[in-house]
């Protein structure tokens, strides 16, 4: 066994944690995310390069808060969102237990909230080269390219919202785009509903976003819808000097504000 | 001698400040463009970005939001909040290329009706030089849809 | 059937004849993101060839994602409706895979059984399928396991096998037949060839056979929770799934003037099967996904004697869990 699977035996055997949720791997070779309930699952637990889902998304899962305490494999990415929702407040109903495997390649189990903080904060991510690429490019073309790019990528979408049901960020219990009266979202997939949707999406998650990519990942038909939500991240950082899942405590910077916030703008 | 194009303005205003200055300026006889739709909100706070897209998708060319000055808000802190909002949703807006000249902000107090007066006029003009807004109506469906959907005109 | 052949280098100027002769052709084209889907296109040089398979199927030719059923708008003479069944162009469809065009056997089943769909009706019957087989598939390919095989002619109008430097081609119907008319000089007769060498190995995963009967009895088992616990319920696996049909009706519009829209819709939305007053009979995401799952392997084998899976390994790809159809039909029937 692995040091992270004894770890995770044992976690079960000492009464830690009766849930783990991990990833496993599969025929095709892509791991799926693993819920098992005690140690004779353990064998089957991975966390390699390719486990690159957020698994935080499924501690809003209602059969998941089911149980007494949980135990999560946690990614850089996860453990942000874990900050992000406990400053939300989101977690507090939870008991967890959260491990995760530093760069030197060790398990780390962590005692608290606190020490998830500080671990994060030692190793805050940057965006990717790739990412970072992206929006240099969409940002140095005119304005008139980017609503020729947007539009055709939104032009593709099925409104299938993969990309909402992936974020851990997106967990209200009625969505807007389930309110019918009004019809808020259309339900119909045509571009300027997509773009309606697209939008709302960037704006209830800008400022809460912590920049995993998931949704860009798994979109399935290749539209980088997360770097809306970067683009926004980036500009609320620079005008607010708030960081998405970096602090416990830190408020959402859309539900706050300074008498002294400065735009050039408004007349 | 060629109708002039007149555009469709929504504006999106304060009941305590926009609305009322806005009041002034009708009370006071002031004659100014009216191509403006104006929509009362008990405070700018209250506005969603969503009823800004869903006006151009409507029909509007262009759109106005006012309120209360900084400090002076009815409810203290609306005005800060919708400030923060605002800033986010432009540069969402900007992002995705749209143009966001069609979107005009603005303090306006109970006692600038003058001011109103001429915020309508300016945006008038420049909606009015800048032409219809199309660019929801020119999206269709995407590419085979289009082919099979002949009856997808207007 | 007619067995022709025609030389490998040909095809692009049979592909172009289709176009020229009025047609509008829908292929494969790769995408920026890497992903290859069909698209209308205007020569050959647009298509993708080096793929194993499509991001989204080519169900939406007959069955769009977005379907305006008819126009409605009120004047001083009361409301005026515009069907909008008309019009439909003679389309070709490029570059399925055999499963793919087995799929329209399903959706030809369903949509004109009983009280056929007449939208469905008028874009089939306009729609001719050119199958390719599969030289190549992946780990998320099975549909050696549901009676299918990558060089199926089951569904399609015609299959191409490419075979080096020839290209066998199946024409088994009188569309197909009228595709290849377009271009008679590039084909030649040819006798019967073994296509087998040419053909994917694809792993058996399961017997449909055994799956039909051990499912009857898998409604209560107790793995469907542990299959289903990774699924977010988005419609990602419906919306690239071939056979898949279940659609949500829209209007949109003014109450003067507006659209009647078709839309697809999936059986995986929390909102699917919810009633009006609250109740929602498949209330968690387990009920849900045992939901699809036994429908495509015994519901619709109940109802229209055909399994609606034909192993294209679509909904394994795009799944954002990267959930496993097969795998979950062998656990939940162990």
């Amino acid at each position: 066994m692995t040091p992270l699977q004894n770890k995770v035996a044992e976690l079960f055997d000492n009464g830690t944690i009766s849930l783990m949720i991990g990833f496993k791997s599969t025929n095709n070779k892509l791991p799926v995310p693993f819920f098992f309930e005690s140690t004779s699952g353990v064998e089957e637990l991975i966390f390699t390069p390719e486990c690159k889902g957020n698994l935080a998304v499924y501690l809003h899962k209602p059969e998941v808060k089911q149980a007494k305490k949980i135990g999560l494999l946690a990614n850089i990415a996860t453990l942000r969102s874990l900050v992000q929702l406990t400053s939300e407040n989101q977690l507090s109903d939870i008991e967890k237990t959260v491990i995760t495997i530093n760069t030197q390649n060790e398990v780390v189990v962590f005692e608290n909230m606190e020490e998830l903080e500080a671990y994060v904060q030692a190793n805050f991510p940057e965006y990717t080269e790739e990412d970072k690429k992206l929006l240099e490019q969409l940002n140095a073309m005119t304005r008139a390219e980017r609503w020729q790019y947007w539009t055709d990528q939104f032009s593709a979408c099925v409104k299938c919202y993969a990309c909402r049901a992936v974020c851990p960020m997106c967990y209200c219990s009625s969505c807007t785009v389930e309110c019918n009266q009004p019809q808020w979202i259309k339900v119909s997939s045509e571009t300027t509903g997509n773009l309606e949707w697209h939008t709302t999406r960037a704006m209830h998650l800008a400022g809460r976003c912590i920049n995993c990519g998931e949704c860009g990942r798994i979109c399935p038909v290749g539209i980088p819808v997360h770097l809306l939500t970067a683009q926004m991240n980036l500009d609320i950082e620079k005008e607010f000097g708030a960081k998405t899942g970096f602090s416990c405590t830190s408020g959402y910077a859309l539900n706050t504000f300074k008498p002294g916030d400065k735009e050039q703008f408004i007349k | 001698m060629s109708e002039q194009f007149e555009p469709k303005i929504v504006a999106f205003v304060c009941n305590w400040c926009t609305y009322a200055g806005a009041d002034l300026a009708g009370t006071s006889r002031t004659k100014y463009a009216t191509n403006v739709s104006i929509i009362r909100f008990p405070c700018t706070g209250r506005i969603d970005f969503m009823l800004l897209m869903k006006a151009f998708e409507n029909g509007a060319d262009g759109i106005i939001v006012s309120g209360c000055h900084p400090n002076d808000c009815h409810y203290t802190s609306g005005n800060f909040h919708a400030r923060r909002r605002w800033m986010v949703f432009r540069s969402l807006l900007d992002f995705m290329g749209f143009d966001t000249d069609r979107i005009t902000f603005s303090w306006v107090s109970a006692a600038e009706g003058t001011k109103w007066a001429n915020l309508v006029n300016d945006t008038t003009e420049k909606i009015r030089e800048k032409g219809a807004f199309t660019e929801f109506k020119n999206l269709d469906y995407s590419n085979f849809e289009k082919i099979n959907n002949d009856a997808i005109t207007e | 059937m007619e067995i022709k052949n025609i030389k490998s280098s040909d095809i692009p100027a049979f592909f172009d004849q289709l176009i020229k002769s009025g047609k509008v052709v829908i292929a494969p084209v790769l995408k920026k993101s890497g992903k290859v889907f069909f698209e209308a296109v205007q020569s050959y040089n647009q298509v993708a060839t080096d793929y194993i398979q499509t991001g989204f199927s080519a169900k939406s030719v007959v069955f769009p994602k977005v379907e305006v059923l008819f126009s409605f708008h009120k004047t001083e003479e009361g409301i005026e409706i515009k069907d909008s069944i008309t019009n439909i162009p003679e389309t070709v469809v490029w570059g399925l895979r055999p499963c793919d065009g087995s799929a329209f056997n399903y959706m030809t089943e369903f949509f004109l059984r009983e009280n056929p769909d007449a939208y469905y009706a008028a874009r089939k019957d306009k729609t001719t399928l050119i199958a390719v087989s599969c030289a190549k598939a992946d780990e998320a390919c099975f549909c050696t396991s549901v009676d299918l095989n990558p060089g199926s002619t089951s569904g399609s109008d015609i299959l191409l096998t490419l075979m080096g430097e020839d290209t066998y081609v199946e024409v088994m119907t009188d569309k197909g037949k009228a595709a290849i008319d377009t271009s008679t000089s590039l084909f030649t007769v040819s006798e019967e060839k073994n296509k087998e060498e040419y053909l994917a190995k694809i792993d058996v995963r399961f017997s449909m056979d055994e799956i039909k009967e051990k499912i009857k009895t898998s409604y209560d088992s107790a793995e469907w929770k542990n299959e289903s616990m990774g699924c977010f319920g988005c419609g990602a696996c419906a919306f690239s799934c071939p056979t898949c049909t279940c659609f949500d009706i829209q209007d949109e519009g003014t109450q003067n003037k507006g659209l009647r829209l078709r839309c697809w819709d999936a059986c995986g939305f929390g909102l699917f099967t919810k009633h009006n007053s609250g109740h929602n009979p498949r209330k968690n995401q387990t009920e849900r996904r045992r939901q699809r799952l036994m429908h495509k392997f015994k519901y619709s084998v109940e109802n229209l004697g055909i399994v609606s899976c034909v192993g294209c390994g679509r909904c394994i790809r795009v799944c954002p869990a990267h959930l496993n159809i097969f795998e979950n039909i062998l656990s939940v029937t162990k």
